[in-house]
């Protein structure tokens, strides 16, 4: 049917990871297939061109579902595609598949997205070759807990299908010993001699900026799909606490003077930072790993097959100081490693308990116990490294496990308009306890708790869109946003303010909660001076602010109660073509919201649940109910 | 078998072997005085295993059930008589039973199977056992099969306000996903089963506790070392200064950095552990 060659039988594997638990799964799988002489082709979902899945003859999904049970960003264009009602049920004739999602028991919509596109693949006309696996991030071991039998059976069924996958069988393991000597990346020295002295220590803004770029670029980590280059710089000038002092939750409102003339970002955009590690951190990792922090280096992928697409090995890398490649791209002292790092750190450890301790690790049996001891511990690098002092990897091996340094994204929580030039932004710092006991704070917390403004600090910066489109003054508003989720509605609300002095606008109702009136009421000034004299917020302009005090009576208080003591006005408001903005923290705040406008309709109109579930649905499809939710 | 689609025809079923039909005729009386002579009632003896009837659906007004066995008729042909009956047929089940206090529970049991199958309005009645012995009683219960059909509309009572319409821009022709999901899917997942044996293993707060269960657990048992344990740590399994990677589920110096024994213990010297 086509002109295309035949394929070798190469399995492909396809994966939508949102915060890169699913990248991780995938390359477990990939690696596992590879050992046993299999050769994959590994992508994510978004470089798969999905007009081309029929073509296909054996693909394996791994997929994430987000808190909100939706499919992650990189999956959004795929599945629309693929819910076309035009698609026929024997689209996929021919084509194998197999799915593995990874979710979480504590959502009601437990892997949704998995078991959504394992029913529509099948619906499409592909065969499954073995049942989906569904991965559990409340099972004692995580997702791998239903990962390693789910591979099993996957092996199993494919060398049955056709021997050619496994020449050698199964059960055949490409020894240890020869994988150990091909990490992905390759590490170049350079003649320090030979580099341009002015690269290494120019602070020019453009400098920098390229910089960032041609290092984070360098890097293996598939980090999102978006540019290396930073959009602006920030610079602080306005840092302080809006929670009573020694208070156990710490927010920080923090003002920025964007540095550049160009950029225009809109109410309810998201700003990314690259948050600096602590220098301290940076040098105690290249000291224990015997590194020198001033040689210059290049780094290039190992062969081509399972990279970015896009990666130009042609360019000419121009090469940087060792120490600058780790401080932007590696983070030593936040993110904790995956169980693969601990596979590979076995063979670079020549004392013999800690050797038997990572067997033991990597075994079927102490997979738990890792667990445990790492990823729900939030162990870092840094901590890992510690408590096994005989290891030492080689710096290829390093670059391709520790994990990559991410951005922090943060909904911008001012409007262009009342404050051209700035941005500002609410970040939670509170500090949290592991369940070792241990305090920690987020690195991206800490470094933003510690920047002073006297000292002139000037950070990068990206702007994504998030899932709250700006909306036009003629709109009427229902926004509930408990928490750090007042952040955008702060800029929502400005800029109507600075709107309605030129023209009529639309009425805003915002429901507010936190924990204490007195305590960790976000903004309380601001809210208040614009629910009274006529303001965007006031009762006279047909608006309103209601704020939940959850701690401050024995029985709790949420926004929930606020919404359905003044049901009928949320109501009038909808009925008057109001969007629904909810923002905050993703665990159940934005499906008990859900739930409570369910209610409302069907109290207000009289109609049974289902028929108001099924008109909240519609408004959603509409375009006019929005969720940011962030963990 | 061709059933003859007159008026009142029935079906009667019965585990014993034999069956009069006047025993038949009797019981249909009790349901429908009216009809009774055109009855010719086509009767199935030692029905205890069958599960299916050779009759089409909706095709009969009275089925009669006589039996001894309490579990006669068994679910599937209670299932099966649900669907010969005509909407708004009836059917009798007529049992004995040999001690009063048997009658009771039969009745109510019966009652509730026939509800579980479908039928309503189901009453008892008071019966003649058909083969007299001492001390057995009898006892029926009649019930109809529901009166409209499966998939028929009805109005319900009060009117439905209909909900406001509004625009949906939907730019491509697309199925609706929560279509894709089962009813199994949709129910609340069951939480997998904590199988954590470690002493003092309840809920323990999150990896991220933000809510202060951590806080309070850390109140609760502090540090659980003494000053003692701190200035000259031992180990009896010689693991504890190695590092929480090699250190027990219960080991008092668990998340604390690695240390030498007999050399006191440093607390917050860590850097990487914000200070506690």
């Amino acid at each position: 049917m086509n002109g295309r060659e035949k394929q070798k039988q190469k399995l492909l594997i396809l994966y939508a990871s949102q915060t890169g638990n699913a990248l991780d799964a995938a390359e477990r799988i990939a690696r596992e297939a590879e050992r046993r002489g299999c050769p994959v082709t590994l992508l994510s979902i978004d470089c798969f061109n999905v007009g081309s899945l029929p073509y296909e003859e054996n693909v394996i999904f791994v997929v994430s579902t987000t808190g909100q049970g939706d499919t992650p960003d990189s999956m959004k264009a795929f599945w629309k595609f693929l819910l076309q009602r035009n698609l026929n049920q024997r689209w996929l004739e021919g084509v194998h598949y197999a799915v593995f999602g990874l979710g979480d028991s504590g959502y009601q919509k437990y892997n949704f997205v998995a078991k959504k596109l394992d029913k529509r693949l099948l619906d499409l006309g592909a065969v499954a070759i073995v049942e989906r696996g569904l991965g559990d991030d409340q099972h004692p071991s995580g997702y791998e807990g239903a990962l390693d039998p789910w591979m099993s059976s996957l092996w199993n069924t494919l060398s049955k299908m056709n021997p050619k996958f496994f020449p050698n069988g199964i059960d055949f393991l490409i020894p240890d010993a020869q994988l150990i000597d091909s990490p992905k990346v390759q590490i170049t020295y350079h003649d320090v001699d030979k580099v341009h002295s002015h690269f290494s220590t120019d602070s020019d803004l453009k400098c920098i900026e390229m910089q960032i770029e041609r290092v984070r670029s360098m890097h293996p980590g598939k980090f999102s799909r978006d540019k290396n280059r930073p959009d602006c710089f920030l610079r602080m000038v306005e840092n302080h606490s809006l929670t009573r002092a020694g208070y156990e939750k710490n927010v920080l409102h923090i003002e920025f003077e964007v540095l550049s003339s160009a950029i225009e970002y809109e109410v309810g955009d998201i700003v990314e930072v690259l948050p600096s590690q602590s220098p301290i951190a940076i040098d105690t990792f290249i000291q224990r790993c015997n590194l020198n922090p001033e040689s210059f280096i290049t780094v290039h992928p190992r062969g081509v097959e399972n990279h970015l697409p896009n990666a130009n090995i042609n360019d000419s890398k121009i090469p940087i100081k060792l120490k600058t490649f780790v401080e932007l791209t590696m983070d030593v002292a936040s993110a904790s490693p995956r169980r693969y790092f601990f596979e590979v750190m076995r063979f670079f450890a020549t004392a013999e308990h800690e050797k038997e301790r990572l067997q033991y690790f990597a075994s079927p049996e102490g997979r738990d116990d890792l667990y445990q001891y790492n990823q729900r511990e939030r162990r870092t690098v840094l901590e890992v490294l510690e408590d096994f002092p005989s290891v030492q990897m080689p710096f290829e091996w390093l670059v391709q496990l520790v994990p990559p340094l991410k951005k922090r994204a943060y909904s911008i929580s001012s409007s262009q308009l009342a404050h051209p030039n700035q941005l500002h932004l609410t970040v939670n710092v509170t500090p949290w306890t592991t369940p070792f006991k241990r305090k920690r704070t987020g690195l991206c917390s800490k470094w933003l708790t510690g920047l002073d403004p006297q000292q002139g600090v000037i950070i990068p910066a990206w702007f994504i869109k998030g899932s709250l489109p700006a909306p036009p003054p003629s709109l009427p508003l229902i926004l509930i946003g408990p928490g750090t989720g007042c952040a955008p509605f702060r800029g929502f609300v400005e800029e109507r303010a600075i709107q309605s002095r030129s023209g009529s606008i639309a009425p805003i109702l915002f429901f507010f909660g936190c924990w204490n009136e007195d305590n960790d009421f976000l903004y309380r000034d601001f809210w208040l001076s614009h629910s009274r004299n006529g303001g965007v917020l006031s009762e006279e302009k047909g608006g309103g602010f209601y704020a939940a005090f959850s701690r401050d009576q024995p029985q709790k208080v949420y926004v929930q109660h606020k919404m359905r003591e003044n049901s009928r006005r949320i109501w009038n408001l909808l009925c008057e073509g109001a969007s629904i903005y909810v923002a905050g923290s993703s665990t159940k705040m934005p499906s008990d919201v859900f739930s409570c406008f369910e209610e409302i309709v069907s109290k207000e109109n009289g109609v049974p649940r289902e028929s108001a579930v099924r008109w909240l649905r519609a408004l959603e499809r509409a375009g006019r109910y929005h969720v940011e939710a962030w963990s | 078998m061709d059933t003859k689609m007159l008026q009142n025809s029935t079906l009667a079923l019965t585990d014993h072997e034999v069956l009069p039909i006047s025993t038949v005729l009797d019981a249909v009386r009790k349901l429908d005085n009216a009809g009774v002579d055109q009855c010719d009632p086509l009767i199935i003896t030692q029905a205890s295993s069958l599960s299916q009837l050779p009759v089409e659906s909706s095709s009969l007004d009275i089925v009669i059930s006589i039996c001894r066995s309490l579990e006669f008729p068994c679910d599937k042909l209670l299932t099966e008589i649900s669907r010969v009956l005509k909407p708004g047929g009836t059917v009798l089940i007529q049992k004995t039973s040999q001690s009063v206090t048997g009658i009771k529970d039969g009745e109510t049991s019966l009652e509730r199977k026939l509800l579980m199958a479908g039928f309503l309005e189901a009453q008892a009645i008071q019966l003649k056992p058909v083969v007299p012995s001492e001390g057995a009683q009898s006892f029926g219960i009649k019930a109809k099969k529901p009166s409209w059909k499966i998939g028929s509309s009805f109005s319900i009572k009060k009117a439905e306000k209909s909900l406001p319409k509004f625009q949906i821009d939907d730019d491509m022709d697309l199925i609706d996903e929560d279509s894709l999901l089962t009813e199994e899917d949709l129910k609340k997942p069951q939480l997998p089963v904590d199988g954590d044996c470690e002493v003092g293993s309840t809920r323990k707060a999150c990896k991220n506790c933000t809510c202060g269960r951590a806080e309070e657990e850390e109140k609760v048992e502090k540090l659980g070392l003494t000053m003692d344990q701190l200035n000259n740590p031992q180990s009896a399994c010689g693991n504890c200064g190695l590092g929480d990677a090699f250190r027990c589920g219960t080991c008092p110096y668990k998340g604390l950095p690695p240390f030498k024994l007999g050399e006191k213990v440093s607390l917050s010297g860590n850097f990487l552990v914000a200070d506690i």
